[in-house]
């Protein structure tokens, strides 16, 4: 260690929210020219070390020492002038202000300092107009603009909470080489992300917390994979749903279903708002992936066959039967389902509590069933094994992976035939992402065809039967089980052939 | 067409030359900077509020009570001076209780976390009452010539307490427009959560966009008792919504973040012109706030519909390069087309 004393450094921090204590005497420390990363499941407590860090939470107790000086209270202003600097993991932009001034917000005025951004777009080979309004961007766009204001604010100590969720893979590399050029000079970073072989890559440092505690610290070296793995999954959960959570997830034995290999979606020289002429069939049964970077027009083809933008030519069909014209209410109630990519925004009422959030789609009469509706809630808490101390609970108060379990639930709650669903793993930890993913084979088990949207391709190769990739708003082509790899999906992505 | 609908303060500013163009159209003797001036003049009062409202709801608040915090204030100057205090006295005592009244607003928003519709709803009627104890209802007369003397015209028809006006504005526009600290105002109203984190102290900037309001309208109160020359207890009721109207009608958002001094200027002057527009062709005043309402409607809907064409052509913009393959054929769906020329 180059230097000794601790740029950062955490002893026994400990926080509760209502009662129920989220981080439990941490202890945490962070030298000049490290990259630690943190690990852990959603609600392990990660994101609230890190707001604490920043001075936008106050610890009730334990102490925090920037730059060898104790904080009690340590305020967002002064964790600025100490050179502390949070990219929290939702994007938090200004919607109204231009990309510009979201970035420069608040850096003092220097003549020079247009001429920086410049540098750091080109080094990042972002293209975002800076004179648009963050509002008009999407969601890794934002991320973007988020990584870029840490960038450009010169911290030294640089907090990134899953930065990479919504990046591609190159964009991905670029940001590594900035980390490492940050680290060179002498910057301690810390780097939260749910990907293994991404903090393999860049990390010197991990710590691994669970339920508000670090269970697990060392240099990356030393420490397995499994080691890894084990130290962030609770003890009692296993990486395969056992067969009572299967129970609790059979879905309704009287809903419409469609034997296998019925071609449930039919679609013929669609063309919309950022894709051309897509033709291809989805079957009862099977799991479809959707590859393609970010702006290929995944989205937009998903948003289409909801209903959510206008088709501008071509057919869709849904058991055979076109719905090209039809409204969005009307497709749901003939079994499309669509869980946006989005979760906070176009996804969840999230002051309204889980059992609102879980029947919003199906509710079976005109009164509200509170007893029916806490029993829906119940065996979806059981089958997805959502965190929650009941159904009441406004979902704002859930974390990001129990927040997209409640989404699931509801997509599932639907009655589904044609389940599409977009980044349903995004800001999700590993452990809930294999739930996920079992969830997501019991469904398409269950007779329901499933049309999957990524960014993270390795997600595919043991999931789907079948990956479309697309590339600029066209099909690019198609990969069957046996074939489907990353590196062949990435090239097709990127506009090549079968690799 | 474009930077019209970018520009909320373009599209005022042409309402209010087309106002005034069907004026001069049906009388061409108003046709002078003296009808500009007499509609300043009364105008004054509306800007300072719509001023001190955009400060307000650029912060994503809304204060519903400076109808009240302006009879408090011209209550105040006139009481201070027939107890023989002198003009500056006088009106620093004002400012001073305009100060208090914001401050207070803002305490009860900030600290107190009480929406702000509601708590000043509250200090609406609590000033209001305030008002009436300390005079015990009656009207405040005999107000001195000195105080009346201020808004007699010095210079192209405008009066000193004009030419503060002027001044308040543009120093409250470049505040906004130019400076780190006025950027807070709109970052706060824009994302509070982004705001505390990248460290502008957000409860403080709250809590300065209350207390300019309440000394904003202490300034407009005094030149209601200047102007009128007394001051009748219900002074300045039903401002307070003419001040949102006019912020509206200038471009500022109720949900913040977004709008100008400028607009908000434009758009107290736009209202102020309607009223001045209907008593110059001798219309009933009962037709007034008919009037008002209509055009006030009229002027949003119209820029709603702007809005939206807008957004559909940058739409159309944006997935030009997406168009069916065959065009022309039977199943190929007509992509809405932007109307061209709403106006």
């Amino acid at each position: 260690m180059p230097n000794t004393t601790a740029m950062l450094e955490a002893h026994h921090i400990s926080k509760q929210f209502s009662g129920v204590s989220v981080l439990k005497a941490i202890d945490f420390a962070l030298y000049a020219g490290q990259v630690h990363a943190l690990l852990g499941g959603n609600g392990a407590g990660k994101s609230t070390l890190m707001k604490i860090f920043a001075g936008v939470e106050t610890a009730d107790s334990g102490e925090l020492k920037v730059h060898g000086k104790a904080f009690g209270r340590l305020k967002p202003g002064q964790a600025h002038e100490l050179g502390i600097y949070l990219v929290p993991q939702e994007p938090m932009l200004f919607p109204n202000l231009t990309v510009r001034e979201n970035i420069l917000f608040r850096l003092p005025r220097q003549s020079d300092i247009e001429k920086r951004l410049q540098e750091k777009m080109r080094q990042l080979e972002c293209q975002i107009p800076l004179g648009a309004t963050a509002s008009t961007l999407e969601v890794a766009d934002q991320q973007m603009v988020e990584i870029l204001r840490g960038l450009m604010r010169e911290a030294k100590i640089l907090i990134l909470d899953e930065p990479t969720a919504s990046l591609t893979p190159g964009e991905t590399e670029r940001l590594f080489r900035q980390i490492r050029a940050l680290q060179n000079l002498g910057v301690g970073i810390v780097f939260i992300s749910h990907k293994l072989p991404e903090i393999r890559q860049i990390a010197s440092h991990i710590s691994v917390m669970r339920d508000g505690a670090v269970v697990l610290q060392g240099e990356t070296a030393q420490l397995l994979d499994e080691q890894l793995i084990n130290a962030m999954t609770p003890l009692d959960r296993k990486h395969t749903l056992s067969d009572t959570q299967k129970l609790w997830l059979a879905l309704p034995g009287n809903r419409r279903t469609q034997p296998q290999d019925f071609p449930v979606l039919r679609v013929e020289e669609l063309t919309g708002e950022g894709f051309i002429d897509l033709s291809f069939e989805l079957y009862a049964g099977e799991i479809v992936g959707l590859a393609g970077l970010v702006g290929s027009g995944r989205t937009e083809l998903a948003e289409t066959l909801y209903g959510l933008r206008p088709v501008r030519g071509g057919r869709i069909y849904l058991e055979n039967r076109e719905i090209s014209g039809d409204r969005t209410k009307s497709r749901l109630d003939r079994g499309l389902i669509y869980l946006p990519e989005d979760r906070q925004v176009s996804g969840l009422f999230l002051d309204a509590p889980i059992r609102w959030n879980t029947v919003a789609l199906n509710e079976a009469s005109v009164w509200q069933q509170s007893k029916r509706e806490a029993a829906v809630v119940e065996r979806y808490h059981r089958a997805l094994g959502i965190k929650l101390n009941n159904a009441e609970q406004t979902v704002r108060t859930l974390s990001g992976g129990n927040q997209q379990k409640v989404l699931l639930a509801r997509c599932l709650e639907a009655n589904p035939l044609l389940l599409i669903i977009d980044e349903p793993t995004r800001g999700v930890d590993v452990a809930a992402r294999a739930d996920i993913y079992q969830l997501i084979k019991s469904v398409a088990a269950q007779n329901v065809a499933v049309l999957m949207i990524s960014s993270d391709l390795d997600e595919f190769s043991g999931l789907a039967d079948r990956v479309l990739v697309m590339h600029q708003g066209a099909m690019n082509g198609e990969l069957r089980k046996p074939s489907i790899t990353v590196e062949s999906m990435m090239s097709m992505a990127f506009g090549g052939g079968k690799a | 067409m474009k930077k019209l609908l970018r520009n909320r303060e373009l599209s005022a500013l042409l309402a209010i030359v087309a106002l005034f163009a069907v004026l001069v159209a049906l009388n061409h003797s108003y046709f002078s900077l003296q009808t500009l001036s007499m509609i300043f003049t009364s105008a004054q009062i509306l800007i300072l509020l719509a001023v001190g409202a955009t400060m307000v709801m650029l912060t994503r608040n809304i204060d519903v009570s400076v109808g009240s915090t302006v009879g408090l204030c011209a209550i105040a100057v006139g009481v201070a001076l027939n107890s023989g205090y002198g003009l500056p006295a006088a009106m620093l005592f004002a400012l001073l209780i305009g100060a208090i009244a914001g401050f207070f607003n803002g305490v009860l928003v900030v600290w107190l976390r009480i929406p702000a519709i509601v708590a000043t709803l509250g200090t609406l009627g609590l000033y209001r009452g305030g008002m009436l104890l300390w005079t015990g209802g009656k009207w405040i007369e005999g107000l001195p010539a000195s105080l009346k003397a201020l808004s007699e015209p010095v210079a192209i028809g405008v009066s000193p307490l004009g030419f503060l006006v002027l001044i308040v504005v543009a120093i409250a526009a470049w505040m906004l427009a130019r400076t780190a600290f006025g950027r807070d105002f709109y970052a706060v109203g824009d994302n509070l959560a982004a705001a505390r984190q990248l460290g502008v102290a957000v409860n403080r900037t709250r809590l300065l966009a209350f207390t300019f309001n309440g000394m904003l309208a202490a300034i407009a109160g005094i030149i209601f008792a200047s102007q009128i020359g007394f001051v009748p207890n219900q002074t300045g009721s039903g401002l307070e919504m003419k001040a949102i109207a006019a912020c509206v009608l200038g471009g500022i958002s109720l949900l913040g973040g977004t709008g100008t001094v400028i607009g908000a200027f434009l758009g107290a002057f736009f209202l102020t012109q309607i009223d001045t527009v209907l008593v110059l062709f001798k219309l009933p005043a009962w037709w007034n706030d008919f009037i008002a309402g209509l055009v006030l409607l009229g002027v949003l809907v119209l820029d709603g519909r702007l809005r939206q064409a807008l957004a559909r052509h940058q739409r159309a913009q944006k997935y030009s390069r997406f168009v069916p393959p065959l065009p022309g054929a039977k199943n190929v769906r007509q992509f809405p087309r932007k109307k061209k020329d709403v106006a």
